[in-house]
């Protein structure tokens, strides 16, 4: 029984709840960085830490949480996180911190981060909450890796800064620049919509 | 039961805001006052790699090797510092620091023994857009300048083919045009000061 | 160029070439789901710029003379983000008090900006770019003028599409993007405009 819900808890927002596609939630933080797989990877590795542990340590706590000051408590631990990985990074991985710059800062302010918490956390235990966390950030993160991995390919004819595409390929300079972010997340939404998300309504009918 | 609303009504928030308050900040700063010697040898590492890589000096980017590399070979008058390359040659690198489109642009210049030719670029630190104007980070664009003396005009990307011609960065038109105004005056105030000695 | 008009050019520069929206994906959350009626972007937009300004320039007083001469920039995420949550609460309360009709226009508007990137984003953007106060102030505003004028043309657009034939997968969100990226397209085209050399 226990065991069956964490793999539901874990697959949701994999599929059919993935907090991208379903309510296009969080992307603020990130999409301006997927013009390059590596910083997308380090964000939303950094996107993931964050919610998994805040969800953990907010579920820990749920009980003891006065109401009236939720959500100061909640910015509170959810900035802690992000200063871990911000100093973190900056020790650790200093070209990457520069890159980033306040990219890194706005994961506070990521709608997935705040939306898991209130949503999940602080209705169920902490091991739950912290498979809910990881899950929902993998869910985000793969769909951002998948922009990513499209826009540097065809921005640059490389991927992870090594030229794939030899020199018989023209950039496609709009990809890496702003319009194509968007362009790309559209197209992502598009085929979703299209494909799997109706596949389940139908399934729903029947 | 009064007391006991009195107390979760006013006092336990402020209990408890005050104790995540405390937690949080006890956990920031003690990983912040962990990592602080090593955030402070990071920054020393950027900058020497920048002034070797100015300079053209060799290295494999490891901070053992810049920091002997640096020892052996540099020494600081004034704000230049003087490298001795491999051949014996000296050259000339110096910090200057422009506008860019969004903020400072600070960048390591340097030039060989004529003051005029130059042997590359670094930048220390810059604030354009990622993706767009941060690609003057990239190593094709701060290798173009590398034996040319300038000054430079700016040409759309892939198309510069004289030696006054700067490849601009597609998308970065302004970040391009700023950087190239920051080379220009590098390479009239090295000029003025060779002209001096 | 005189410093006295970099300000000026990084106010136009956040409004039109370096929209906040359009070019760094801030505050797309809000900019998504608030965009279907007029009346409503605008009250938002109002509100969203209104906050940007002031936070700010309160940030900027914050971060310069409090956590810079203690050493506390690492806490500068959450600093800020208290800042503005406080500074949020604090206009509902006042605007409750004093303008029943602005409480009812922007009021519930006001939970959803603290959680909007844009704010703190232009916070973060202009510490790490290193502006003055006054440049702080004017690029805070701009970015807002700028949020303002693109989410007021998707409210513009999306009224026009309501009668419109799309794929039903492009629906909502899908083609509100393909818009945002038109506009971003169409941001660009700015360029130009604004010289800073």
């Amino acid at each position: 029984m226990a065991a069956g819900m964490k793999k539901k808890t874990f697959l949701a927002p994999l599929g059919k709840d993935n907090p991208v596609f379903v309510q296009i939630l969080g992307i603020c933080s990130t999409l301006a960085v997927t013009n390059k797989l590596e910083n997308t990877m380090v964000m939303v590795l950094g996107v993931m830490f964050t919610i998994a542990l805040s969800s953990w340590t907010l579920s820990l706590v749920r009980k003891w949480i006065p109401s009236r000051i939720r959500m100061m408590v909640e910015t509170m631990v959810i900035a802690t996180y992000v200063i871990i990985v911000d100093i973190s990074l900056k020790a650790f991985y200093p070209e990457m911190w520069k890159q980033l710059g306040p990219y890194v800062g706005l994961i506070i302010t990521n709608c997935i981060v705040m939306g898991r918490v209130e949503a999940f956390a602080l209705q169920n235990k902490p091991t739950l909450s912290l498979i809910d966390g990881l899950a929902s950030g993998m869910g985000y993160g793969y769909v951002l890796l998948s922009i990513a991995f499209v826009r540097e390919l065809l921005g640059t004819g490389s991927l992870w800064g090594f030229k794939i595409l030899g020199s018989w390929w023209t950039n496609w300079s709009i990809m890496v620049m702003p319009p194509g972010g968007f362009f790309m997340l559209a197209i992502f939404i598009w085929i979703v919509h299209e494909s799997f998300l109706k596949k389940g309504k139908e399934e729903e009918h029947a | 039961m009064k007391t006991q609303n009195f107390y979760m009504r006013r006092i336990h928030p402020l209990v408890f805001m005050a104790v995540v308050t405390i937690i949080c900040i006890l956990l920031t700063a003690s990983l912040h006052l962990s990592t602080f010697d090593r955030v402070k040898n990071n920054e020393q590492f950027f900058l020497r790699r920048s002034i070797l890589d100015a300079a053209a000096i060799e290295h494999d980017g490891q901070p053992g090797t810049v920091a002997t590399l640096y020892q052996d070979s540099v020494t600081e008058t004034n704000g230049v510092y003087q490298v001795k390359g491999s051949d014996g040659t000296m050259r000339y690198v110096s910090q200057l620091t422009g506008p860019g489109l969004w903020g400072p642009i600070t960048i390591m210049v340097g030039f060989a023994e004529d003051h005029k030719t130059l042997t590359g670029v670094s930048i220390v630190s810059q604030n354009e857009t990622p993706g767009l104007g941060a690609r003057i980070e990239e190593p094709w664009f701060t290798r173009q300048f590398v034996g040319k003396q300038g000054p430079f005009r700016r040409v759309e990307e892939g198309t510069a083919d004289s030696p006054e011609e700067m490849d601009g960065i597609t998308g970065a038109t302004r970040t391009s045009e700023s950087f190239k105004n920051i080379m220009n005056r590098a390479i009239t105030e090295s000029a003025t000061k060779s002209g001096g000695q | 160029m005189p410093d006295m008009l970099f300000p000026v050019a990084v106010f136009f520069a956040a409004i039109f070439t370096d929209n906040i929206l359009l070019t760094n994906y801030l505050g797309m959350c809000s900019f998504l789901s608030v965009s279907k009626e007029l009346e409503t972007s605008a009250g938002l937009g109002i509100a969203v710029t209104f906050v940007l300004a002031v936070t700010t320039a309160l940030n900027w007083v914050v971060y310069h003379l409090v956590l810079v001469p203690f050493e506390l920039e690492y806490l500068r995420f959450i600093v800020f983000i208290i800042i503005i949550a406080a500074f949020v609460q604090l206009i509902e309360m006042v605007i409750e008090r004093y303008s029943e009709g602005l409480y009812f226009a922007l009021g519930i508007f006001l939970p959803l900006i603290t959680v909007n990137c844009a704010i703190l984003g232009a916070s973060l953007f202009m510490i790490i770019r290193d502006y003055s106060f006054i440049t702080s102030f004017f690029f805070g505003l701009g970015s807002g003028i700028g949020w303002f004028i693109a989410i007021m043309a998707m409210a513009g657009i999306r009224q026009r599409l309501k009668n419109a034939k799309i794929p039903p997968g492009l629906d909502g969100a899908g083609i509100a993007l393909v818009i945002a990226g038109f506009m971003a397209m169409a941001f660009m085209g700015f360029s130009g405009m604004i010289q800073i050399s």
